[in-house]
């Protein structure tokens, strides 16, 4: 009840501030710039349904790279972190590309994958895969050798190995990673529904959706916002599975072992 | 029953290269109890980890039954020095963890509940005093009802009360499920409650100093005799001189 009330009030101060800022700048200007917030909440409602298909798409198409960032991520970072010969030779080559922004390939990426659905989850996966990457190879770098022990002697297979231990010491961490990279996947959602969605319909997406009404600011406005939302939906989805599959993280004395 | 003959154990090598254990030579019976004690970083852990098999030994071999250890055994149980439980594992999952992944099903409500942690099986470790942790561990390895129980230091910094409390418990264990023990500790009066010989080991890189027999350890009554005490005597004599 509490937390409800801190949104909603968070909230109201954002657009309040909003206001603010439209109210300044058409009075410095002298012309609007920037619809009010009730602009563009009418011009959402008068275009719902495109409106909430476009979600349903973003949503649906960041999701699915989330997944396979995680079903190909995971297992290369935590080998690459915890297999202390994989390391050696992994390391260079994830170091080398991580910093690679997807963006600056948009060219070759459209030349190789063309205009489809493929090349949009490519971008998104590219710069999710890498933080997930990243994060699991870092975690599992640091796993407790005695938890490692205490497994082995008991006879345990390779594979129990990582089910028992690497995969839950490094969950936390790669939950977290993955809900910080929120933001960045939003983005790199965005650039792959306008640069790689000029022949989409607006209801394909909110990137396409805010491109496609770039010239009615108030129907824009309300896209960027639903796009926001969309990046919080999924913060919030990635803290609750964090909570719950690391239940163990938020017991006992803070600071405890 | 174990064997160990002329083992050595370096780690590293070259330039880094660390000796841990020269020519370690000696052998426990069927069902028999023996202490290891020796200065603190001289090789003790190490010792065990190469006698479970998970550490190769650089020379030498280790037989248990019969047979040379080449790898982690089954019917080998090891208690780790800090209890080594998995934080995101329940009291309960913490101990049918080796059961579970040697593909096992027997319960270990008994076990639980011989250790006093009955009403507990739910809470994660964090959760949980010191004291309970080791005997959450002590429980992991005894659920296997193993031929063999290797201990590394299990009462290590608990206050005495509770010490005691789980030397009788490992005496009663013992007698119950007639394994054979090694207890590594550096604790004197606990080797001399619990081993019927007690291994003494040099500094770094540990070869064996001196091997006491004690006969009369086996009750709970040996705590405190006089012949306790003399055998206490003796020993903190001969690990004085050890330097
Ligand atoms: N994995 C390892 N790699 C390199 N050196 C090690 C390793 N493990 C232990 N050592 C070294 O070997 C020596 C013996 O270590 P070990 O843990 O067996 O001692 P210990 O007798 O159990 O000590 P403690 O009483 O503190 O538990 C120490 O000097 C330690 O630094
Ligand atoms: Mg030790």
């Amino acid at each position: 009840m509490r937390l409800a009330l801190a949104y909603f009030l968070g909230i109201v101060l954002i657009f309040g501030a909003w206001a603010l800022v439209s109210f300044s700048l058409a009075w410095a200007k002298g012309r609007p710039i920037l619809p009010y917030p009730w602009e563009a909440a009418v011009a959402a409602g008068e275009n719902i349904w495109t409106l909430l298909s476009a979600f349903g798409t973003s949503a649906l198409r960041f999701l699915v790279a989330l997944v396979i960032s995680f079903f190909l991520g995971l297992p290369l970072g935590l080998a690459a972190g915890f297999e202390a010969k994989l390391e050696q030779f992994l390391s260079p080559l994830i170091y080398l590309l991580y910093p690679m922004p997807p963006v600056a390939l948009l060219l070759f990426l459209y030349l190789a994958f063309g205009l489809g659905e493929v090349v949009r989850l490519v971008v998104v996966v590219m710069a999710l895969f890498f933080q997930v990457v990243v994060a699991a190879q870092g975690a599992a770098k640091f796993i407790a050798p005695t938890h490692v022990v205490a497994v082995r002697s008991t006879g345990a297979s390779r594979w129990q190995l990582y089910w028992h231990v690497v995969i839950p010491a490094t969950l936390p961490s790669v939950l977290t990673a993955a809900r910080v990279s929120v933001g960045l996947g939003i983005t790199m959602l965005y650039i792959a529904e306008t640069k790689l969605g000029i022949l989409l319909p607006p209801s394909q997406g909110l990137g396409r959706f805010i491109e496609y009404y770039t010239f009615r600011a108030d129907i824009a406005l309300a896209g960027v916002v639903a796009l926001a939302l969309l990046g919080l939906l999924f913060y919030v989805v990635l803290e609750v599975l964090e909570k719950r599959l690391c239940r163990w993280k938020y017991v006992g004395v803070k600071g405890g072992s | 029953m174990i064997e160990v003959q002329n083992v050595s154990v370096v780690y590293g090598s070259g330039e880094e290269a660390l000796p841990a254990l020269v020519e370690i030579s000696f052998s426990v019976g069927e069902g028999e109890m023996v202490a290891v004690v020796g200065p603190s970083g001289c090789g003790k852990t190490t010792l065990l980890l190469a006698i479970d098999g998970l550490i190769r030994p650089t020379a030498g071999r280790i037989l248990i039954a019969g047979e040379e250890v080449r790898g982690v055994r089954r019917d080998v149980a090891l208690i780790l020095q800090d209890a080594g439980l998995l934080p995101w594992k329940t009291v309960r999952q913490n101990a049918e963890l080796a059961l579970r992944i040697q593909k096992r099903r027997e319960s270990v409500d008994g076990i639980l509940s011989a250790l006093g942690l009955n009403g507990f099986e739910r809470r994660f470790p964090a959760e949980l005093s010191e004291g309970m942790r080791r005997r959450v561990g002590i429980a992991r390895a005894l659920a296997l009802r193993p031929r063999v129980l290797l201990m590394d230091e299990p009462m290590a910094n608990l206050d005495s009360l509770t010490r005691e409390r789980i030397q009788n418990l490992i005496l009663d264990l013992w007698w119950e499920m007639g394994f054979t023990g090694i207890l590594v500790t550096h604790d004197i009066e606990e080797a001399v409650f619990l081993g019927q010989r007690i291994i003494i080991l040099s500094p770094r890189p540990a070869r064996i100093r001196e091997i006491l027999e004690n006969p009369g350890m086996g009750s709970h009554e040996y705590r405190g005799s006089p012949e306790f005490l003399e055998r206490a005597k003796t020993l903190r004599q001969l690990l004085e001189e050890n330097g």
